[in-house]
């Protein structure tokens, strides 16, 4: 196990979870349901096909409980194909929909059930749409302000800011410059504007060396409306959200418990010794010799079997850069930085320039902050790129002669040399989502090894996974002969050679 | 007709009482684990002060503590580029087209560059016989890599800065010049066209400039013959491939005979094709690798090769009578032959001397051969010995001002050139190491590898490559060129420079930059020969001056009782890469000993002199050692080899060892034959004197002889049989006995069958008959699959780990035929004939690699399945399973596994190019190194067939015949190797297995082999 620059001790970690479950199970007035614990259970188990909030291999999950009963979740979870086979129209249903079976999860107890459960109920706090107008000013339409951002981001963002200049003027305020009549025959077309003769138009021109803006027909006035009252009053966005902030911040404050570990140790230990040393049965004496050998043995053997295995390695990175913020708050591709995933062995690691082709604009954090993480931090966080490559943010400028200075990540997912994998292969070929084996890297803020990434997982994919044997023409022929001699018409990939030994080890 | 023929690899094997040779034979492990050395010494273990009970405790701890520390796992960095360049994605390899051209070795060439390192020379297979690549070439990629390269230029022995360098050497020249002192350039055969303009521009500014070229191994005879003839500096061209008869004397044209490169058209004409093929007859001295091919060789000392080829120069033409010789037999016979296929015949030579090459020339001439080509000439040597004798005297006389050796290497290959180079007064050498020539001069310029550089190359008439570098440079250097056009005051790179005149002079009006992605282009310009010599061609002078030729080399032939013919090797060539551990380790195809040279002497001289050569006990060989002497110079302890073919009262000795400036000390190995190599002669009057002392070579002759079995082994037939009769006949398929009758091998097995035409199969097939033994694909083999490098040592315990040998096996021209018409057949003394080795062998090739075999042994004895069989027919390997019982070597019927005895890696007992971070810029990131304790072998290149697979899936199509490929198919230049999917009916290797000639190695075993090979066939046909 890693344990340079992490976070948390794995062993521990382990440990205390096993005994938290432990615990769990001996609750008696459990069936309230954990939300914490039923995230860790979830993204454990259902994550790989399963997300809250989109339908992803399976079904969408949040407020599943409003749909179904509890009881009827309860069975489905445990064994689907039982649940299907006993009649329930329900279960055949979802059967119908997906073709694909869900695999059965009778190792979860109903305490797990419960608390996964009370995860996909827990409702993400959300703006609450107009609800409350606190703090807003008189006049402004909240609604219309959020729509403005929407088409600043989507228009005007790539060239202008509200409170910097940027390749454009900034643009806080500006309502106070210009009439909004101006304003929108300049968002228009500023060429014709210019044409006519207005002075003020040719005075921007000229200020900006003649580079000229864009022209945006598109834009209705009443869009060119809600920009404006967002160039004036951005600010009333601002404040929601940093209060959204705190309270987000607030949930993930809550940190697992280590004293129960050591509680349960002690209770053990006294109860050893009370057996050895006060308690004269001798058959008493000689179960605990046997459980505490048979426990020993198999803590050993799991500890042993998890050596190498870095499931959950965190470690800092040299940028607190945030999976969360760019893939899932922002919605960027995997592969947008990514790129090399279809082609190469290697997914790769963007290079700066890859960070430049949306930093050039983006030199400020505007989205919600913490305590610990406030706007200064993730500024700081985006001027390490512009250290790196050697970007003048004023100036907007790459500087000459400037020796730049590659970012030393620390590499989280790192398969032994003598393993073979492919990224183009699973990308390209088989189609599979990165979260596959990454898990939920777009809500991760700092990413960590989701999968164990042993042998043993890779097999058991390989097993369950069916071939595009029909979609790819490279297996027209395989296929061809398949059908023609066996009848079959699909094959998994381990049925195909996925599961000798030299396709990944030379 | 293959089964009654005996072969044997060495003659050891002949000696029927050899225990040596039986235990080799049983045991795939020579020697026991020398368990000796640590426990037989009683009383040092009995003196120790570690009780057993410490040592115990010791043995506790560090197991404990190795345990612990391995749950560390260490913290792996991974950083991106800062600008990623477009054409790199990493994981992806590119190719770029380049050249080689070192002096030594033209061809134009494909790169592979990983992550902007090159790791591998392949062919351009578009520039077909120019873009072939041997041993030396696939293994230069390494030389970019040399630890030893100089990283700074240097005055007097200090690092300088270039431009301190440039001035220096600026205003040394000026001086010169304004003192009118003679400057000289020499430089390797450059084949450069705008090198040689470059030089010549600089002529125009400095006057008194000379640029010679220098061969260290000299073609001079045969320029200067073609230059006579022809009026042009330059070697005819042959393409082989129209050749009914050849018949070379002493021309080792399948190796490095005037340039090489003639393998391709040669096999084309060996494979039987409606029942025609080549005949090939060889007369030469030393047992090379073109007479080991030849259908016919007859043992000729290089005396007397000079009246061979004047009888049949006479024969043909009708000029005078022949003189006798010991071979006139086989004489009367080629000449019937070269007169019944008229232009369908070609002779050739390697006797360096001007009139013999003229005869030679001249009979291609009167038979009006169409196998030569003069009009598009080769312009891959251009030494010329009499420029360069006068060069060395002059520079004794004092007479020269200024030196600039130009990667070439003159003091460690011209005696005398020490004396030489202190009498002149400013010496520059332009080299990657300091070795000789650049430790003796005053500049040192540091230059880049060819591929580091820009360049152009004309290797033929009217082909024009393009040198291209595919890294930036390692160190701070600057090639020649550039620092010439800096010397010049001209503001321009040379790549401006070359891409200039390309421009102006070649391309005119064509791509540059897809001259530059093809790495050639094309200009068949008409011949043009120089008008001063214009009348040369006239036939009636050159039938004047091919007769006086002809006395001139029968008034030159003087024999002597021991005559010396050097050689190069296929590995070394002329010794410029000897830093090259590829090189040094790849075994001598004859010989098949590594990291030596050694004289090579009959049987008969060697009894003669009381020499004699022993297998010791592990397998290894030692001979004895002698001084040889050519004309007062005497080389001292010349290990001796006793070699099978060579002819009686000649000796052979390769070129190009005994390097002992600019490389590793443990590259320095051999002897430096050059002091022998007087007057650029090849051929020497010789003596020789037997002194003390044992050497010990490393020689992988016996090394993993297949048990028993040697009859079986290989199989061959005549032309005249594999004609006539049927295929049972010559290629009888073996059978076992079942229930009392003969079933085929094919229909018996102990396994069951599961359905291997489905998906992809792969066959490699090997045929005999077209691969000559170069050993090109070794080296590939070795660069793609990080094959380790174990050194002299452990080579002599039968530790190599080429996962690809070439088996070299001799055999005896007594067949039973013979033995019945000479009525000896049945009697030992049949066996005698045939097993006389000092009688002129035959030779075979036989490249063996791990079979694939669908019943493999090795399979069913490995105690944690880390061997296993694939879908596609591959037998598996799975290093980090293995736990180095070594079962499955022992269980190897054709001995093909490799055991990593040691860690050969950061290393520095192995310190080789895996023992620094440089040289192991070399290793393919797609195959990993193997750790020490576990066995590997070939894996029929699955990295490659993987990404071909790979390649089609994303594009979503089935894989076309023709693009699998692994890396010895590659490499091949003959097409001896031919790799693909034996499920796919229209490709070459499913018609290949159905072919007559196919036979898989000793395959009554059972193993059912994916490798099968094309047995070979000679054209006995004397008539």
């Amino acid at each position: 196990m890693k344990s340079v620059n992490q976070h948390s001790k794995p062993l521990k970690l382990f440990l205390s979870s096993l005994i938290f479950i432990l615990l769990f199970t001996i609750q008696l007035f459990a069936q309230e349901g954990n939300a914490e614990n039923g995230k860790k259970i979830f993204n454990a188990n259902c994550a790989s096909c399963h997300k809250l909030d989109k339908k992803f291999i399976g079904p969408a999950l949040k407020g599943i409980t409003e749909k179904r009963t509890k009881e009827w979740l309860f069975s489905w979870i445990k064994d689907s194909q039982a649940l299907i086979a006993s009649g329930d129209k329900d279960a055949k249903a979802i059967f119908d929909e997906y073709k694909i079976p869900m695999a059965s999860y009778p190792n979860l107890s109903d305490q797990d059930l419960a608390d996964i459960l009370a995860y996909t109920d827990d409702k993400p706090i959300e703006n609450k749409e107009g609800g409350s107008t606190t703090g807003v000013p008189e006049g402004v339409d909240i609604n219309q302000v959020k729509t403005g951002k929407k088409i600043f981001n989507a228009n005007c963002a790539a060239c202008h800011k509200l409170d910097a200049k940027l390749i454009g003027p900034a643009l806080a305020g500006i309502a106070d410059k210009r009439s909004a009549e101006w304003l929108k025959s300049w968002i228009k077309d500023n060429a014709a504007l210019r044409a006519s003769g207005d002075k003020d138009a040719i005075a921007i021109f000229d200020e900006y060396n003649g580079s000229a803006m864009m022209a945006f027909p598109q834009l209705k006035d009443a869009d060119i409306e809600a920009l404006i009252a967002y160039t004036s009053h951005a600010s009333v966005l601002d404040a929601k959200s940093k209060d959204t902030g705190a309270e987000v911040s607030n949930v993930a404050e809550v940190e697992s418990v280590p004293w129960a570990t050591y509680l349960v140790l002690l209770v053990v230990a006294l109860f050893a010794i009370w057996v050895y040393f006060m308690s004269g049965n001798q058959f008493l004496k000689f179960l605990t010799t046997i459980a505490i050998l048979i426990g020993t043995g198999y803590f050993l053997y799991a500890w042993l079997m998890g050596i190498g295995v870095d499931q959950g390695y965190k470690p800092i990175q040299p940028i607190a850069f945030s999976h969360k913020i760019h893939a899932g708050d922002n919605k960027i591709d995997c592969q947008y930085c990514h790129s090399n995933a279809k082609h190469s062995k290697l997914s790769g690691i963007p290079s700066v320039n890859v960070c430049m082709n949306c930093h050039k604009s983006i030199a400020e954090y505007t989205g919600p902050v913490t305590e610990e993480k406030d706007k200064a931090f993730y500024d700081g966080e985006i001027q390490k790129i512009y250290d790196a490559i050697g970007w003048d943010k004023e100036k907007l400028a790459y500087i000459e002669g400037y020796k730049q200075k590659p970012i030393e990540w620390v590499r989280i997912h790192s398969l032994p040399d003598f393993a073979y994998y492919n990224h183009s292969q699973h990308v390209t070929v088989a189609g599979l989502e990165c979260q596959t084996c990454h898990g939920p890297v777009e809500e991760m803020d700092e990413v960590e090894q989701f999968a164990p990434l042993t042998m043993g997982w890779c097999i058991e994919c390989h097993k369950k996974t069916d071939l595009k044997i029909k979609e790819n023409g490279y297996y027209a022929k395989i296929h061809e002969e398949l059908s023609e001699k066996y009848g079959v018409e699909k094959v998994t990939v381990a049925q195909m050679g996925g599961r000798e030994c030299g396709k990944c080890h030379y | 007709m293959a089964s009654n023929k005996k072969y044997w690899k060495s003659v050891e094997e002949l000696n029927e009482n050899s225990s040596i040779v039986e235990k080799l034979r049983q045991n795939e492990f020579a020697e026991d684990l020398p368990t000796d050395q640590f426990l037989g010494d009683k009383e040092t273990l009995e003196a120790s002060s570690t009780t057993r009970r410490d040592f115990l405790k010791y043995v506790g701890f560090t197991t404990a503590a190795a345990s612990l520390a391995a749950c560390e796992g260490p913290v792996v960095k991974s950083i991106p580029y800062v600008i990623k360049p477009n054409e790199v994605t990493p994981g992806v390899a590119d190719y770029y087209a380049t050249s080689i051209a070192n002096g030594y070795d033209f061809a134009n060439i494909l790169v592979k560059v990983r992550e902007g390192r090159p790791i591998k020379i392949e062919p351009n297979k578009l520039a077909e016989t120019t873009g072939t690549t041997n041993a030396r070439v696939q293994a230069s990629v390494l030389s970019l890599y040399d630890n030893n390269r100089l990283q700074n230029p240097r005055v007097k022995g200090k690092p300088v800065n270039w431009s301190t360098f440039e001035k220096g050497l600026a205003s040394k020249l000026s001086e010169l010049k304004a003192n009118g002192e003679t400057i000289v350039f020499l430089t390797g055969t450059t084949a450069s066209p705008t090198t040689n303009k470059l030089i010549q521009d600089y002529k125009a500014t400095y006057d008194n400039v000379q640029h010679i070229t220098y061969d260290a191994v000299s073609e001079s005879g045969a320029l200067d013959a073609f230059q006579a003839m022809y009026g042009e500096r330059a070697l005819p061209d042959y393409d082989f491939s129209k050749a009914d008869v050849i018949v070379s004397i002493g021309a080792d044209f399948l190796a490095d005979w005037q340039g090489g490169g003639f393998e391709v058209g040669y096999a084309k004409g060996r494979v039987p094709n409606h029942g025609k093929m080549s005949r090939h007859v060889q007369f030469e001295s030393n047992m090379s690798l073109t007479g080991a091919n030849a259908d016919k060789r007859f043992m000729v000392k290089p005396s007397e090769q000079a009246q061979v080829l004047l009888n049949i120069y006479n024969a043909v033409t009708g000029n005078g009578a022949a003189k006798k010789t010991s071979v006139d037999a086989g004489i009367q016979k080629v000449v019937k032959q070269l007169k019944a296929a008229g232009s369908n015949a070609v002779v050739v030579t390697g006797l360096q001397d001007k009139n013999a090459q003229l005869v030679a020339l001249a009979i291609n001439k009167a038979i009006q051969s169409k196998v030569v080509d003069t009009a598009s000439p080769r312009y891959v040597r251009s030494s010329s010995d009499a420029k360069v004798l006068k060069l060395v005297a002059d520079m004794k006389a004092g007479k020269v001002g200024a030196l600039l050796a130009v990667d070439t290497n003159p003091v460690y290959s011209i005696a005398g050139f020490t004396e030489a180079m202190k009498k002149v007064k400013l010496s520059v050498a332009f080299a990657m190491t300091e070795d000789e020539t650049a430790s003796a001069s005053q500049y040192i310029a540091a230059t880049p590898h060819y591929l580091e550089s820009w360049g152009d190359v004309n290797i033929k008439k009217g082909q024009f490559g393009l040198i291209q570098p595919t890294i930036k440079p390692l160190f701070n250097t600057r090639q020649f060129q550039d620092v010439l056009l800096n010397l010049m005051g001209s503001k321009q790179s040379y790549y401006d420079y070359v891409k200039g005149y390309w421009n102006s002079t070649i391309l005119r009006g064509k791509s540059w930059n897809k001259a530059l992605h093809d790495g050639l282009t094309i200009r068949a310009t008409a011949p043009v020969v120089s008008a001063s010599e214009s009348g040369i061609d006239d036939l009636l002078s050159n039938k004047i001056n091919s007769v006086s030729a002809a006395s001139a080399l029968a008034a030159s032939i003087k024999g002597s009782k021991l005559e010396l013919s050097l050689y190069t090797k296929v590995s070394m060539g002329d010794g410029q890469m000897a830093n090259n551990p590829w090189l040094q380790e790849l075994p001598d195809p004859i010989t098949r000993t590594t990291w030596d040279n050694y004289l090579l002497i009959s049987r008969v001289d060697a009894e003669a002199n009381d020499i004699k050569n022993w297998t010791v006990s592990d397998g290894a060989l030692n001979g004895d050692k002698v001084n040889v002497t050519v004309n007062g110079v005497t080389v001292e302890n010349v290990p001796v080899f006793i070699q099978p073919g060579q002819a009686p009262g000649s000796v052979g000795l390769a070129l190009g060892y005994g390097r002992v400036k600019g490389l590793n000390s443990n590259m320095n190995v051999g002897v430096n034959a050059y002091p022998l190599y007087q007057n650029f002669n090849t051929n020497q009057a010789v003596s020789i004197k037997k002194v003390e002392g044992v050497h010990e070579f490393a020689c992988v002759q016996l090394h993993h002889t297949i048990m028993g079995r040697e009859e079986e082994i290989t199989k061959e037939t005549t032309l005249a049989e594999f004609v006539s009769k049927p295929k049972s006949e010559w290629n009888t398929p073996p059978h076992v006995s079942q229930d009392h009758s003969l079933v085929g091998i094919e229909d018996i097995t102990l396994w069951e069958k599961f359905d291997d035409t489905l998906g992809t199969k792969f066959n490699l097939s090997i045929d005999l008959a077209t691969c000559t033994g170069c050993a090109a694909c070794v080296i590939s083999c070795h660069a793609e699959n990080n094959v380790a490098v174990v050194g002299k040592e452990e080579i002599r315990l039968s530790r190599d780990m080429h996962w690809l040998r070439i088996d070299r096996y001799y055999t005896s021209e007594m067949s039973v035929e013979k033995g019945k018409e000479e009525g000896i057949y049945g009697s030992a003394g049949f066996f005698d004939a045939q097993e006389q080795p000092s009688d002129n062998p035959e030779v075979a090739f036989q490249p063996v690699m791990c079979q694939h075999c669908d019943h493999a042994p090795c399979e069913t004895v490995c105690p944690v399945a880390a061997t296993s069989h694939g879908r596609q027919g591959q037998n598996h390997m799975a290093y980090n399973r293995c736990i180095g019982t070594r079962y499955c070597a022992n269980n190897c019927p054709y001995k093909v596994r490799r055991f990593n005895w040691f860690k050969y890696f950061d290393n520095n007992e192995f310190d080789f190019n895996m023992n620094n971070d440089l040289g192991r810029m070399v290793l393919n990131p797609d195959v990993v190194v193997r750790s020490r304790g576990v066995m590997e072998k070939c894996s029929m290149c699955i990295q490659m067939t993987q990404a071909t697979i790979l390649k089609a899936k994303k594009e979503g199509r089935p894989v076309k015949d023709g693009e699998f490929e692994t890396a010895c198919t590659n490499a091949c230049s003959t097409g001896a190797l031919v790799f693909g999917d034996v499920n796919d009916p229209e490709s070459k290797i499913a018609a290949l297995k159905e072919d007559d000639r196919k036979f898989r190695l000793l395959e009554f075993v059972g193993t059912k082999p994916n490798v099968f090979y094309q047995l070979d066939v000679r054209n006995t046909n004397e008539a």
